[in-house]
């Protein structure tokens, strides 16, 4: 029968079990994430890089002798690292938590993202530089080499072993979660902490145990997978996307929907590589935006997640650093001096990026929304840009507007499926959207995949200046940041910008008052989108190509982290920001990777000692230097007048 | 402090963010005895079993128990002095049996009732032991609260509003737990609004009111009190 | 009070019931709001009378039960919407937006019914015709020496009267006001209290409040709740002096 469909049974049931192998490794990751999750509330992107410290550590404990050379020490097989290493990397977790992840639990769900995602690259950038980006090769331990024949497939032992032994942790853990005293302290503490405080337990530490059991889990996926897949620094990263779609889907703080949800969708996933090729990368991610359409709380979720206040510097009337006249004169003054003293190239990127992390900082900032998914909109104009100036011949104007226009679709797109989520899910659909564009472009004709659209012609703006001229091509790029820079702040300072404030900081009250925050939200991510979409037009002109680079959530997190470093809900942080990063990665460039370990420490320091960026610290500090002066004031006058005000006694 | 003394509270103020919620409590419980906060809602008595307990972070003054000031301390240590607490809402957790939720504080020091004297104590509990927490009606998981921490050895017991929202007869039984309770050397603070539950059982009664004690009255004294102390209460 | 017409009540809701798995926060309360007055909601604690005022501002959807809002099905409209037909609420916990200025935060809600709030290109000049009223409103209150404070800076008793401010902003029909003094001094309740009554001519006012002084001095009606129902209604003297109420608040007669 099989034959009649055209496909053999052994190509359906190899496909099969890798699915179901992936699936397995699906389940355990999503099973550490959902529990870090339920019990600490952090969305913890560095999984990934706990599990390529898993396979890392098992390849390690392989090459002892060759990395430690005359020390005598033997080489530890699999079945050592099976018993050593996930212990390590739980206590390397256990490290992390102690020293980082518990300093921002009182705050927003963002900051415990934008931590990990810091950790994540720190380790991933650290492992990159030492060993590159090429894999290192396990082999399948001895003992489980070979395999058996069923008829229409071949069962390698080792593969049998994985799924047999995930499956036994999965369930076992869930389990001793569902039916242990430790169990029950751990479900307890999540329903009400400050009562099973009272019970005489020490929730804090009880939290570090769990957080260093997640990711203990992750080890353990790690040291299953090195025989399978290749021991590079790039493992995490290629999966922790879709791990966190899993999550999505099962609900975010339930177990069994974890592991249900990742054993389905690797099956899955397998059966789309058999049926519909084109669309395996991508399955999971439309899947999670049709369950979140159904079904908000995801497949087993019950809770909704709870929404605190972000940090945000306390903006003073008047304040010279948030006078957009101001800096809209001074930004264009300082933008024509600058091709005198330093390459136009490098004034065109620090503006694109600029404008880019601005688009953002009207999503993050102003409104409150942590989007993680932004690199979409960016590196669709960059890529409808270049192909309409490249292929189709538009001049420039038109080309980027058509990006401008493409992006501007897609986010509105985005956002209406987006928005009806809050907090942590909102950024993790964000993000597994961006996805889809990034595995659409990976596969279309017309991107060019790996190649990307090359040699994009800058042309003529308006049929009379050529931008083929450096200069030409640097003023223009100038005027349209100014523009945009100067667009944000019209809107910042609208009407509608005095209601997304209002949402940002107190929605209920908001609500409560008559707006329909929704339609409001909807309208700021598409306006954030298109102008993301401009920036990224821009740069595919700037430097004549679009790349697949452009859509990955790296990019994304590019403009999270220019925004953050400059100072989020500001109007020159995101500018300040892209300054910086620009700089970082130019005085970097010679070190490889190095530049992104310094991105992710920079993320680190910035979550945990500078939330509120540069610009927002300067200006905190310019303010409580203004009150000093008041209060000092107050008091000389208050010191000549007999009688006491109301005012100094009662606020 | 002299060994008779358990619980003194002196100035104690305390704040939910700028919101203030204690203005100067002074009061003291003896070892042995039942004492009651009573006063209306909002009046202060709920923010002072939390402040004892170490849930209210913002907090000056001083809650000595025999010996140790334990004003400010974290509600874990507060525990391991054998405070317990149970609050208004019942905590009863419910993704836990019966059974389970029972177990789940550990036992911090001697002296504890066994499970079997408890569910001697309770035995409705006993039938219901495998039922999930949320399934219980209002008295039996009041029943569960109060059962779950006589467990852990812990020698005063802080209570709110045990008695909320339950029928006469379970009203009854409760206030026959307590007593049974005192019998056995433990020491109670109870919060209550029904002051005629609480005069039946009650060693000494504190008014409170804005978050500061206003009256007090002794057991002695309740028959001449009552109108006074209804007034405070009354609509 | 004057004796206003039968039909003339505000609010009608019938059998309002909110469960959450098997237990009845609110069962079947039937609650009837006359123009014009000062209806307060009290009742010992866990009664249900936060429960209730979420429902009839839909922050709660409903388990049963429906909402007649001056003879209009309110029963399945969004929180916003019931905002914008004069439903106005305030919250238990200071409702204000803590980074803008007093002034701003009055002027956010005397911009929702003006329908510029979409103009993402229009200047925020156009928001100075508003600054009359702001002005007033701020006055009314006792705050227009602080508008230009930010508003996390004042006092909590400032707070409070400046998110009453912001609700009377949008001259509401019906007032829903959850613990107006709760959390505050002697002297602020006094404040807050004679403030309630200075607004509330030609205004509904639909008040929870703990403080039974200030329900007494403020109410033209009161309904009593306790375990989730409606236990007695009527004027302060009649609900103080029923024997139900005296039990649920001091407690049963025990044997």
């Amino acid at each position: 029968m099989m034959e009649l469909i055209g496909i053999s049974p052994a190509l359906l049931f190899g496909q099969l079990l890798i699915g179901l192998i992936n699936g397995v490794f699906y389940a355990m990751m999503s099973l550490g994430v959902a529990i870090i999750f339920g019990m600490l509330r952090i969305g913890n992107f560095v999984h990934g890089a706990q599990y390529m410290l898993g396979a890392f550590g098992t390849w390690f404990l392989l090459q002892l002798p060759l990395l430690f050379p005359g020390l005598g020490l033997p080489s530890l097989g699999y079945w050592w690292a099976l018993a050593i290493v996930p212990l390590g990397v739980a206590v390397v977790g256990a490290a992390m938590e102690w020293l980082f992840i518990r300093r921002v639990y009182d705050l927003d769900h963002a900051y415990g993202l934008l931590l990990t995602v810091g950790l994540a690259m720190l380790i991933e950038g650290l492992f990159n530089v030492r060993f590159g980006a090429a894999g290192q090769q396990y082999g399948v331990p001895e003992s489980l080499q070979g395999g058996m024949r069923l008829g229409f497939m071949f069962l390698p032992y080792y593969r049998l072993w994985v799924i047999v032994a995930g499956l036994v942790i999965c369930f076992g853990t869930w389990r001793v979660i569902e039916r242990t005293r430790l169990g029950s302290y751990l479900r307890a503490a999540t329903e009400n902490p400050d009562l099973v405080r009272t019970f005489g337990i020490n929730v804090p530490r009880m939290l570090m145990l769990t957080y260093a059991f997640g990711v203990g889990l992750a080890g353990l996926a790690g040291v299953m997978a090195a025989p399978i897949y290749q021991v590079s620094p790039q493992m995490g990263q290629s999966i922790i996307v879709t791990i966190f779609a899993v999550v999505v889907i099962g609900g975010m703080g339930s177990i069994f929907g974890a592991i249900v949800s990742g054993l389905m969708l690797g099956l899955i996933e397998g059966l789309t590589k058999v049926f519909y090729p084109q669309a395996s990368t991508t399955v999971i991610f439309i899947i999670m935006a049709t369950v979140l359409l159904l079904r908000p709380n995801g497949l087993f979720g019950k809770e909704t997640v709870a929404h605190h206040v972000a940090d945000f510097s306390t903006v003073r009337t008047g304040s010279l650093l948030e006078n957009g006249r101001f800096w809209l004169a001074a930004i264009a003054i300082g933008g024509m001096i600058f091709p005198f003293f330093f390459y136009p190239l490098l004034g065109m990127k620090i503006l694109c990026l600029a404008l880019f992390a601005c688009a953002y900082n009207l999503l993050f900032g102003y409104v409150g929304l942590l989007a993680f998914g932004h690199a979409a909109f960016f590196g669709a104009s960059a890529y409808v840009t270049a192909h309409c100036a490249a292929v189709w011949g538009f001049a420039p104007e038109a080309a980027l507007l058509s990006g401008v226009a493409v992006a501007t679709a897609v986010g509105a797109l985005f956002g209406w499926l987006a928005i009806r989520r809050q907090g942590l899910y909102f950024a993790m659909i964000t993000l597994a959207l961006a996805q889809i564009a990034y595995f659409y472009a990976v596969q279309a004709p017309w991107t060019h995949s790996e190649d990307g659209i090359q040699g994009v012609p800058r042309g003529k703006l308006l049929g009379l200046i050529d931008l083929d001229v450096s200069i030409n091509m640097y003023f223009f790029v100038l005027c349209v940041f100014l523009f945009g820079f100067g667009l944000i702040y019209r809107i910042v300072h609208s009407p509608f910008g005095q209601v997304l404030k209002s949402i940002r900081e107190n929605e209920q009250r908001a609500i409560s008052l008559g707006y329909s925050t929704n339609q409001f939200k909807q309208v700021a991510f598409t306006i954030s989108a298109a102008l993301a979409g401009l920036a990224g037009g821009l740069k595919a002109l700037v430097f004549q190509i679009a790349s697949l680079a452009d859509l990955f959530f790296t990019t994304s997190a590019d403009a999270l982290l220019m925004t953050l470093i400059g100072g989020v809900g500001t109007l020159l942080g995101p500018v300040v920001g892209a300054v910086i990063v620009v700089l970082i990665q130019k005085e970097l460039a010679t070190l490889g990777s190095w530049v992104v370990v310094v991105q992710g420490a920079a993320f680190v320091l910035c979550v945990l000692f500078l939330r509120k960026g540069v610009v927002g610290t300067l200006e905190d500090y310019l303010g409580a230097r203004e009150e000093r002066r008041r209060l000092a004031s107050l008091a000389r006058i208050t010191e000549k007048t007999p009688k006491h005000d109301d005012s100094s006694r009662n606020s | 402090m002299t060994e008779a003394i358990g619980l003194t509270v002196s100035d104690l103020h305390a704040w939910y963010g700028d919101s203030k919620a204690l203005h100067g409590m002074n009061f003291e419980v003896r070892r042995g005895e039942i004492v009651t906060l009573l006063g209306r809602n909002g009046a202060g008595k709920t923010s002072t079993l939390r402040a004892i307990m170490g849930l209210i972070r913002k907090q000056t003054g001083a809650i000595h128990f025999g010996s140790q000031n334990i004003s400010g301390r974290l509600p874990e240590a507060i525990a391991k002095y054998g405070i317990a607490y149970c609050p208004e809402e019942r905590g009863i957790f419910a993704s836990l049996t019966v059974a389970e939720n029972l177990v789940l504080p550990p036992i911090l020091g001697k002296g504890g009732m066994t499970l079997h004297e408890i569910y001697g104590l309770f035995p409705n509990l006993l039938d219901r032991r495998a039922s999930p927490g949320t399934r219980l009606s209002g008295g039996e998981q009041q029943m569960l609260a109060i059962a779950r921490i006589l467990r852990t050895g812990a020698t005063l017991l802080l209570l709110d509003e045990p008695t909320e929202g339950l029928a006469p007869l379970i009203v009854k039984q409760i206030g026959a737990v307590l007593r049974s309770l005192k019998d056995r050397g433990l020491t109670v603070l109870l919060v209550e609004q029904n002051f005629r539950f609480a005069s039946r059982i009650a060693d000494r009664h504190y008014v409170v009111e804005n978050g500061r004690v206003i009256d007090t009255l002794a057991a002695a004294d309740v028959a001449d009190g009552t109108d006074r102390i209804e007034k405070y209460l009354k609509v | 009070m004057t004796a206003t017409p039968a039909q003339d009540n505000i609010v009608v809701a019938r059998g309002l019931t909110k469960r959450f798995f098997d237990f009845a926060a609110v069962s079947e309360v039937d609650l009837t709001v006359r123009r014009h007055s000062i209806h307060a909601l009290i009742g010992p604690n866990g009664a249900g009378k936060t429960t209730t005022f979420n429902l009839l501002t839909k922050f709660l959807p409903l388990t049963s039960g429906n909402i007649l809002y001056n003879g209009d099905d309110i029963t399945l409209e969004s929180p916003a919407r019931l905002a914008r037909r004069g439903i106005v609420r305030s919250f238990q916990i200071s409702a204000i937006f803590p980074l803008m200025s007093a002034a701003e935060n009055v002027r956010i809600a005397l911009q929702r019914p003006s329908g510029i709030s979409f103009r993402f290109w229009s200047s925020k000049r156009h928001l100075h015709r508003f600054d009359g009223r702001v002005d007033e409103l701020l006055d009314a209150v006792g705050l227009l020496e602080y508008r230009d404070r930010t508003a996390a800076g004042l006092s909590y008793g400032r707070r409070r009267a400046l998110e009453l401010a912001t609700t009377l902003a949008l001259e509401p029909e019906l007032m829903l006001l959850d613990e107006p003094t709760s959390g505050l001094g002697h002297e602020d309740v006094d404040r807050i209290t004679s403030l309630i009554r200075k607004i509330s001519t030609n205004r509904t006012i639909l008040m929870v409040e703990h403080n039974l002084s200030v329900v007494a001095k403020l109410a033209d009606t009161i309904t009593v709740l306790a375990r989730g129902k409606v236990l007695a209604e009527g004027s302060y003297a009649q609900v103080s002096g029923d024997p139900r109420v005296i039990e649920a608040y001091i407690g049963g007669v025990d044997d």
